[in-house]
């Protein structure tokens, strides 16, 4: 322990320095004085005294120096000296040390706060214990994003496979359910089967999961309780576990409470697990070919997702037997890993912000370098000096890197600050656009990170001063010149102008696309259309015709509305998704044969009200829209779009009056008129083909949930508060989602926008920052070389030749910057494709205006230190030296 | 044959400096130089500065403690004082420095005897 001791005394004299050098002193002075006074007691002079004192005592000098040596940590005091002398030439050049953060902070903040969004998509582990071994798996269709597996299969895959340890399966998409107690709520409910938490290795916080006997058909029903539900409904109580609530009216035996940080594997945050209750027997019923799962599995230890694919392959083979024919070709068997399964495509996009972002780092510390560069050559003399009276350049070099590690640091400083902001602006122009982002925060992670980064970029930027080589021999002449360093910086300009100009290219091609995203036609006209959407709970409206009976008053209710145009009830909205479905190949035509092979592709269908049409301005191309005698039970008109009737009829034949059947469904239906196409799969998806049936007057149809589609002249919030009101006074219990069509559309645009500005955002950046670094250069350049501008003037060189001899230069490394940037733009915009909407990666249009964009910025910057170039005055310039 | 006047051995300082504070009681640089001078009769030939890293470093572990205090002379001055750690310190090296001039005569007794 003596050495922690010692350790603590010299850590201790580290910091005492001035009071210590003080008592040091007086205490030798003393010494000395008393050697002198013992001198004179013998008989000597006192300057003789004075003389043999200083002999016997030996040197003051080396006597303190050994003295400081074992006072402190001679390493620590070296690096308190460089910080202390770094700091104090910060201070002096207030504005360099300003310039310098601001232009860091700029940098690291971007990083910081778009690491901050990415990483948890890209690296941090995902809240389950040894998540990299988590996979889904099952048929890939390309109907469907995600994969999925039928529940037969489901059962024989369990039983057969080999390479996971244990396997588990959810029912898509989950339900509203209702908690029907006294103050009635509805909750988001998800079906998982009993192996669900044991595969995700997640323990409840409270109680236990449920049994794989209460995972059966007609078990007393059990449930597990989310966290948040656990504390905002049942107030945190610990002997919830056990207790029977009532969920869509049923007793239900609440057995566990989910830990805090449980989310479902699609990120879903829902209120209740209840057991899927599929056995065997289900699995393999009459409709068991219908039921459809999302099956996950952990993998054994040391199986890699390919060798899981590869042995599951037979599995998958043996169940395409029982697919039909038309189908096997276009299914296939795809095991992928949890995460990409979660982030889909915002992996691209992640990748590309991340490397935009660095891209602006490296700009902003190439910008540091050459304003230290600059400063390192108004240093030459100062430096020279310093080795001239026995610095070692190793020893300047330290001072130099601990100078640019401050600046790093105190940069990195001032970025966690910018970060915070800028992640507050992401937010907010991407609330629901990339997924986990509403969980991004700068914590401890990423303030790691963020250290890493201002460090890494500090020695980076100082490098290139560091290595400076001091040159005592120019204390001999006048000319401070230091061509090398010249050359060094013009080759650093050349650098930020290729990566502004791949930054430019990439944000033009994302903002071209997002604008060609914002104004695709969408088949239809969304101004002053609001949309209500209702959903009504099973266990208040359990038969269709209570259902028929809500949404009859509602229309009614509503229809006596002023100012109301056109007003309309639909089972599902475009432009999004979430229509009902059939395969082409379903479809079937008197006198037609069959229309596909395969299964044809999506063909979308929608149950609508008359006033569809007219509401969401959606012209009837042929024949005639619905009438309301269409919503009498005996008819059965349909009205297709364009796309499909040219893909049925597609030898020009009249489709009107033929009659049409589809899916597992007997009738016919008469084909009453042909709409204009409609974007019904979201904004940058080609339309899939639909046809439209009257929403009607009988118990037949399927109607729990339904949407409200209102035209009015009106404004939307009056609107919005007579819809609840019209609706609370049919049932006050049923929840209504409000939505303004053009923002639901706008919604639809949201990641793109997202992925488009935060790029333009950095491309911006790096473009005024590679600006700021030609001004810097070109107006270095000037300074250095007035006297030799003053001379040329005197010598009567007209102003056009000074501009000329200073832009040359710069004309160089632009050109071969632009160059550069060129390729690189050429090579990056491949990196793109995947996120472009109707843009060509290689949009020759688009690389030539971020040239220009790039030229205008960098002719910009140099003219405004080259005019001053003209102005100079030979005589005055001549008595600079 | 005269003993050769030799350079102080590090650790031999530092035991003369602990000895002579526990035979003087509390004394400043100064006088601790002289006192060693003394003992010596000039046979060690000690350059007085030297004596203060070595005080420092004897502080540092704890086994003197200094203070300012006034000189006979009524001179301002450090004064160094044993600790209760600087005694047991003494203590043990005294025994091994005991323990180690014996083993030397032995084997140097050995030797002239042979």
């Amino acid at each position: 322990m003596e050495w922690l001791r010692v350790f603590g005394a010299r850590l201790r004299g580290l910091f005492r320095k001035r009071y210590l050098d003080g008592d040091l002193d007086a205490e030798l002075r003393a010494h000395v004085e008393m050697l002198v006074e013992e001198n004179i007691r013998r008989g000597m002079s006192p300057v003789e005294a004075r003389y043999a004192a200083r002999r016997e005592f030996g040197g003051v000098e080396q006597s303190k120096e050994l003295h400081r040596e074992q006072r402190s940590i001679p390493f620590l005091d070296a690096l308190l000296e460089d910080l202390r002398f770094a700091l104090r030439g910060l201070r002096n050049r207030p504005g360099f040390a300003l310039v310098a953060i601001l232009t860091l902070s700029l940098g690291i903040g971007s990083t910081t706060a778009v690491f901050s969004v990415v990483d948890r998509l890209l690296f941090r582990s995902l809240p389950y214990p040894h998540d990299q071994e988590l996979v889904s798996f099952g048929d890939k269709a390309p109907f469907e994003a995600n994969e999925f597996v039928l529940g037969p299969d489901y059962v024989d895959w369990k039983k057969g496979q080999t390479p996971f340890e244990s396997v588990t399966s959810v029912v898509p998409g989950g339900a509203d359910c209702d908690l029907t107690e006294k103050n009635p709520v509805r909750l988001k409910c998800a079906l998982v089967e009993s192996t669900f938490l044991p595969t995700f290795e997640i323990q409840p916080f409270l109680g236990r999961n449920f049994t794989s006997d209460e995972d059966r058909p007609h078990a007393p029903r059990v449930a597990l309780v989310s966290y948040g539900l656990w504390r905002s409904r049942f107030a945190s109580d610990r002997h919830l576990p056990g207790r029977t609530i009532a969920l869509d009216g049923k007793p239900t035996v609440v057995v566990g409470v989910l830990p805090p940080q449980f989310e479902m594997p699609n990120l879903g945050h829902d209120d209740i697990l209840l057991p899927a209750a599929l056995d065997g027997s289900t699995a393999r019923g009459p409709n068991a070919r219908q039921i459809i799962l999302r099956a996950f599995a952990r993998l054994k230890p040391g199986i890699t997702i390919k060798q899981a694919a590869a042995a599951m392959e037979p599995l998958f083979q043996r169940s395409l037997d029982y697919v039909p024919p038309q189908f096997q070709h276009e299914v296939s068997f795809r095991v992928r890993s949890l995460r990409d399964r979660q982030i889909q495509d915002a992996r691209v996009a992640s990748w590309v912000l991340l490397g935009a972002v660095l891209a602006v780092l490296l700009v902003a510390c190439t910008n540091v370098a050459n304003l230290l560069l600059a400063r390192a050559t108004s240093r030459v003399r100062e430096l020279a000096v310093r080795t001239a009276l026995g610095a070692t350049r190793g020893r300047l070099a330290r001072q130099s890197l601990t100078e640019s590690l401050l600046l790093g640091l105190l940069g990195g400083l001032a970025g966690c600050w910018f970060a915070q902001f800028l992640l507050r602006f992401f937010v907010s122009i991407a609330p629901d656009g990339i997924p986990r982002l509403e969980q991004a925060s700068v914590d401890v992670r990423v303030l790691l990170f963020t250290l890493g980064v201002s460090l890494l970029s500090g020695v980076l930027f100082g490098l290139a001063s560091a290595l400076g080589r001091p040159a005592p021999e120019l204390l001999v002449g006048k000319e401070t010149r230091a061509t090398s360093r010249g050359m060094l910086r013009q080759v650093l300009v050349t650098v930020q102008m290729a990566v502004s100009l791949i930054l430019l290219a990439g944000a033009g091609l994302l903002l071209r696309s997002l604008w060609k995203l914002e104004t695709v036609s969408l088949g239809m006209d969304t101004k002053s259309v609001i949309t209500a959407g209702i959903n009504l709970a099973e266990y208040r409206y359990p038969d269709s015709a209570k259902q028929l009976a809500f949404f009859d008053q509602v229309e009614a209710r509503l229809k006596r509305m002023p100012g109301t145009t056109a007003l309309a009830l639909s089972d599902s909205l475009p432009p999004s998704g979430g229509m009902q479905a059939t395969f082409l190949s379903s479809l079937e035509i008197p006198g037609h044969t069959k229309f596909s092979a395969g299964t044809g592709g999506m063909i979308g269908y929608r149950f609508v009200t008359p006033g569809y049409f007219p509401a969401l301005g959606i012209p009837i191309l042929r024949g005639r829209g619905f009438s309301e005698e269409d919503r009498a039970p005996a008819k059965r008109p349909v009205i297709l779009s364009e796309a499909l009737a040219k893909k049925l009829f597609p030898n020009g034949e009249d489709p009107l009056g033929k009659s049409f059947r589809f899916g597992l469904q007997t009738e016919w239906h008469t084909i009453v008129g042909v709409a204009g196409d409609v974007k019904n799969n979201g904004l940058a998806a080609p339309p899939d083909p639909e046809f439209y049936i009257p929403w009607k007057n009988e118990t037949a149809g399927y109607f729990r949930s339904g949407n409200l589609i209102v035209q009015s002249a009106i404004h939307s919030d009056a609107i919005a508060k007579w819809i609840r009101s019209e609706t609370a006074a049919v049932d006050p219990t049923v929840p209504v989602t409000i939505e303004v069509m053009k923002a639901r559309v706008g919604k639809l645009a949201r990641q793109p926008r997202f992925t488009a500005v935060l790029l333009s955002l950095f491309a911006g950046m790096g473009v005024l920052l590679a600006g700021i670094g030609i001004y810097g250069v070109v107006g270095f350049l000037v300074v250095q070389q007035t006297r030799e501008i003053g001379i040329r003037i005197a010598l009567g060189a007209t102003p056009r030749n000074v501009l000329r001899m200073v832009l040359s230069n710069m004309v160089r490394w632009t050109v071969a910057g632009a160059a550069l940037g060129l390729l690189g733009a050429w090579l990056c915009s491949r990196l793109l494709e995947s996120l472009l909407f109707e843009v060509r990666a290689h949009d020759p249009f688009l690389l030539c205006a971020a040239l220009l964009v790039l030229l205008a910025v960098a002719f910009l910057a140099a003219w405004i230190p080259a005019r001053k170039a003209i102005h100079v005055d030979p005589m005055i310039a001549l008595r600079y030296e | 044959m005269a003993p050769p006047r030799g350079e102080v051995l590090q650790g031999t300082l530092d035991l003369i400096v602990l000895q002579t504070l526990q035979a003087m009681g509390p004394l400043h640089g100064y006088g601790i130089a002289r006192r060693v001078q003394q003992v010596s009769e000039d046979l060690l030939k000690l350059n007085q500065g030297t004596l203060y890293p070595a005080l420092l470093r004897l502080e540092q572990r704890g086994w003197i403690s200094s203070k300012w205090g006034a000189s006979e002379n009524n001179r301002k001055a450090k004064y160094y004082s044993l600790t209760r750690a600087g005694r047991k310190q003494l203590l043990a090296e005294t025994e091994s420095w005991e323990r180690m001039t014996a083993l030397m005569a032995r084997l140097l007794g050995d030797t002239e005897g042979g």
